[in-house]
């Protein structure tokens, strides 16, 4: 049996930027994710670029990169009933909220759950729910810095080794990510806990999960803690080797010797191959302590092999010998590698307002029995709001006499009968 | 916690693939390293190496063959406490041997997940294809995690973290203008790739609560990462206009939304560094607003070069960059970096020291206070601070040390209790297993 795995899920994202990549996942794991956004619209949908540099809700890629495969609903009084009861509906309610906001909107944990005790409740934040920053402000960049990524990443000092350059954060927003992709591993493990007979903590019931972006990035910096404690002396930042192929592409061309013999057994052999090994043939070089003494030797073999190849032929040379190399590419390069082409990686959505099909990134695992979902695209401004409201049980706010809370008061009735409704059918598929 | 009562027999190795384990340990699974004295992972052997109490080793650096064979143990290797907390068990045993190769598909039978970051077709080689386990695990969840994934005409290429963020264009995102790319220093793909790693896991085992029926789910770690360029891959495509372009990528600069002033920002030193040491402090200051702007004004004294037109809107600031950035400089050349981070958020600038691990160690209150890290051991290591899932979850919380609450296991530790619990060897049949190197 196939179908995605998160197929009748229902996620509500109140979420600004840092967490819309989190419902992205969701959804691409086949969950219904509802984003609620105010009359103006989220705030990603004034962030550029833009298609053709138009200013437009619709037309921001910061929002599209994000926001494919979710619904949008705009709601006007965002905290008011239509919003709790959608909240009475839904599996999961992802926000990021501070603490003091949410419980200003009645979306604290605790009113929420009173509303929906099956209800997990997902706060991404720049520092959690607590502690003596959690009221700080923060964006990716600053979240880059204190999570120590940028101290590790940068160019080399001078020859006083006083850097004349700034440690370096990449782009792409990548705290915003790594705390969304930590978001929806909290979410996917609190599913289970609440829905599996398995999970051995029987309650049915929801939670709240408080993730604090900077501790999120704070933990992804490998060896670094490790390496303090052991020497007391922090890494200094300096871009990892490359060589230069006869494009002027660079390839980055690690030589794990530490693997075992068999690694350097491998390279020679592809340099003879090339006819460069030059002095690297010297019986000595096989001792690990002589070639690490005599690692320039080693170094210009490998430039006079860049230099027969370019960039793309150096990286699979490197392979060829069953080395980690790879060339360095620039994000749209990589949508012509024939590998990811042939796993069905990149897909085409789209769009037709603009009539244009856009490829977007794929899925980030292929799992046949349960699917990823591509599309569709991003949502337009408000497209959903009548659609959702009627399948989650939410009359229309136009169509209920007085709008407001009479049709908040409708709406109670229908989502709780919906809810049952579900349960039958959790029932059937057991 | 969230995964009690689940078990993963995990054959993962290095970083990639042990990430995901940790995660599914720290929130509760039964984490059984499948392990070999004969091979141990590399990276329980790579330096630095965790000193004797009182000592120090050797930093990082180049890690080569001949600083690996000086490897006194293999439970020492430092970076292996990174990747292996989550109360994770190590058993040996020799898959090589009839017996070793029974034992593990007797341990299929009794497990619901089966994780593996070997290259593809390692374990088919074993004779532990994901069919074989199928007979002795109808429902099994298999999920692999080799760098370029089980097909595909490049399946048989290998990556280390540099490797695949060069591939997928992560490499070429941390740079300054007008330079080749700085790149990442570390394996930021052994995370991510480890975190995508755990999504499908856990899709996995939802999937089965659904259907009643296991999967192999084939994790790369290329294909996690070709969503983290965001809208700079769309903008690419969409408008054609190459990320291989001059004055891209931008460094600290950001202009979706437009940061200005945004980036580092020297600072004084810390009282006591060395020269070398003071010379490198620096904060990220980060004003997208009006208001941000308008209170950092106010914190650095109002100075009257603030108020000249060429910074007076967000667009102003982003095109007299360089001017403005070294004019704050000058502010944030004056103060601590710790005492600059707290008086503009006090003002509700954002900003942040840029911290390395030392900070994050012995500087950083907040991860102090949320209980960032756990001390933990193991009967050859002393306690360390170690990390787990950063996460909190309210009735199911986490634990770094997993469901049994224990530091990063030593090489073997849980073989002969593993076994006697999980398949009832008695004492006379592990001595026997032992004796014929069967448990090696």
């Amino acid at each position: 049996m196939t179908g995605p795995a998160l197929a009748g899920l229902r996620v509500l994202e109140l979420a600004d930027e840092s967490a819309e990549y989190c419902g992205r996942l969701l959804a691409g794991l086949g969950a219904d994710v509802v984003k609620v956004e105010s009359s103006s619209g989220a705030a990603s949908r004034s962030f550029g670029p833009f298609v053709e540099d138009i200013p437009d809700p619709s037309r921001s890629l910061s929002f599209w990169a994000d926001n494919l495969g979710k619904r949008s609903v705009v709601l006007d009084e965002p905290d008011g009933e239509t919003l709790q009861m959608l909240s009475r509906s839904a599996d999961v309610l992802l926000h990021t909220m501070p603490a003091s906001e949410a419980v200003a909107k009645n979306l604290d944990f605790a009113s929420l759950s009173a509303l929906n005790p099956r209800l997990i409740v997902c706060a991404v934040t720049p520092f959690g729910q607590n502690g003596p920053w959690a009221e700080y402000e923060a964006d990716d960049l600053v979240l880059m810095a204190l999570g120590g990524s940028m101290a590790a990443c940068g160019y080399r000092p001078g020859p006083d080794l006083i850097y004349d350059t700034p440690p370096l954060a990449s782009m792409g927003d990548q705290a915003y990510r790594t705390a969304s992709t930590y978001a929806a591993i909290g979410i996917l493990a609190a599913l289970w806990a609440r829905d599996s007979e398995d999970s051995g903590v029987s309650s049915g019931g929801g939670q709240l999960i408080d993730v604090s972006a900077h501790e999120c990035s704070a933990s992804m910096t490998e060896w670094h803690l490790l390496s303090y404690l052991c020497s007391g002396d922090v890494y200094r930042r300096a871009p990892h080797p490359s060589l230069t192929a006869n494009d002027g592409r660079r390839v980055a061309a690690l030589v794990p010797d530490f693997l075992g013999s068999h690694v350097f057994e491998n390279l020679l052999a592809m340099l003879e191959r090339n006819d460069v090994a030059g002095p690297l043939t010297d019986p000595q070089f096989k001792d690990p302590g002589y070639r690490a003494a005599n690692y320039s030797e080693l170094w210009q073999a490998l430039k006079r092999l860049a230099a027969l190849h370019d960039g793309e032929g150096l990286y699979r040379q490197g392979q060829s010998a069953g080395l980690p190399w790879g060339v360095i590419r620039s994000p749209d390069e990589v949508v012509a590698d024939p590998h990811l082409a042939a796993r069905g990686h990149f897909v085409e959505i789209e769009h037709p307002e603009l009539e244009m099909t856009v490829t977007y990134p794929g899925a980030p695992f292929v799992a046949r029995s349960s699917p990823w979902v591509a599309g569709p695209r991003p949502p337009l401004l408000g497209e959903h709001t009548e659609v959702v409201l009627a399948d989650w049980g939410v009359p229309n706010a136009e169509s209920a006499d007085g709008g407001g809370i009479a049709a908040a008061a409708n709406g109670g009735s229908a989502a709780a009968g919906n809810r049952e409704d579900e349960a039958d059918d959790e029932e059937a598929r057991k | 916690m969230a995964l009690r009562g689940l078990r993963i027999l995990d054959f993962t190795r290095l970083g990639f693939g042990a990430q995901a384990t940790l995660i599914c340990g720290c929130l509760g699974a039964e984490v059984i390293r499948v392990e070999s004295t004969i091979r141990p992972d590399p990276i329980r052997v790579m330096p630095p190496f965790l000193p004797d109490p009182g000592e120090r080793s050797t930093g990082f650096g180049s890690a080569t063959l001949a600083d690996t064979s000086g490897a006194k143990t293999a439970n020492r290797g430092a970076v292996f406490y990174k990747y292996n907390t989550g109360g994770k068990k190590s058993i040996t045993i020799d898959a090589s041997k009839p017996k070793g190769l029974a034992l593990l598909k007797q341990l299929v039978a009794v497990s619901d997940v089966v994780t593996e970051s070997f290259a593809a077709g390692t374990l088919n080689r074993w004779g532990l294809s994901y069919d074989e386990m199928r007979k002795h695990r109808h429902d099994v969840i298999y999920v692999s995690m080799c760098g370029f994934g089980h097909d595909g005409p490049d399946s048989s290429h290998v990556t280390m973290g540099p490797t695949a963020q060069a591939l997928t264009g992560l490499t070429f995102l941390v740079g300054m203008p007008g330079r080749s790319p700085a790149g990442w220093t570390f394996s930021y793909l052994d995370h991510v790739g480890g975190y995508l790693g755990a999504v499908a896991i856990l899709t996995g085992l939802i999937h089965r609560s659904k259907t009643g029926q296991g999967q192999h789910l084939d994790v790369s770690q290329l294909e996690p990462a070709t969503a983290l360029s965001g809208a700079i891959l769309l903008d690419a495509l969409v408008n054609n206009r190459p990320a291989r372009r001059d004055g891209f990528p931008t460094g600290n600069r950001r202009d979706h939304p437009a940061s200005a002033p945004g980036g580092a920002y020297r600072t004084a030193p810390d009282p006591g560094d060395s020269a070398l040491s003071g010379s490198d402090r620096w904060i990220v200051i980060s004003c997208r607003t009006e208001l941000h702007w308008q209170s950092l004004k106010k914190v650095i004294g109002s100075p009257a070069w603030a108020d000249e037109t060429r910074f007076a809107t967000v667009a102003d600031r982003s095109a007299n960059a360089d001017a403005l950035d070294a004019l704050l400089e000058e502010w944030t050349l004056r103060h601590e970096r710790y005492e600059a981070m707290n008086v503009l958020q006090a003002a509700r600038v954002p900003a942040g020291v840029v911290q390395d691990a030392a900070d994050r160690l012995e500087r950083d209150p907040q991860l102090a206070a949320r209980g960032h890290f756990t001390m933990l051991g193991n009967p050859d290591v002393e306690p360390l601070p170690l990390e787990g899932v950063p996460f909190r979850m309210s009735r199911t919380p986490p634990d770094t040390g997993g469901a049994i609450h224990r530091g990063p296991p030593l090489l073997g530790q849980d073989t002969d209790k593993a076994l006697s619990d999980l398949l009832g060897l008695d004492p006379d049949e592990l001595r026997v297993l032992h004796d014929e190197r069967v448990l090696a």
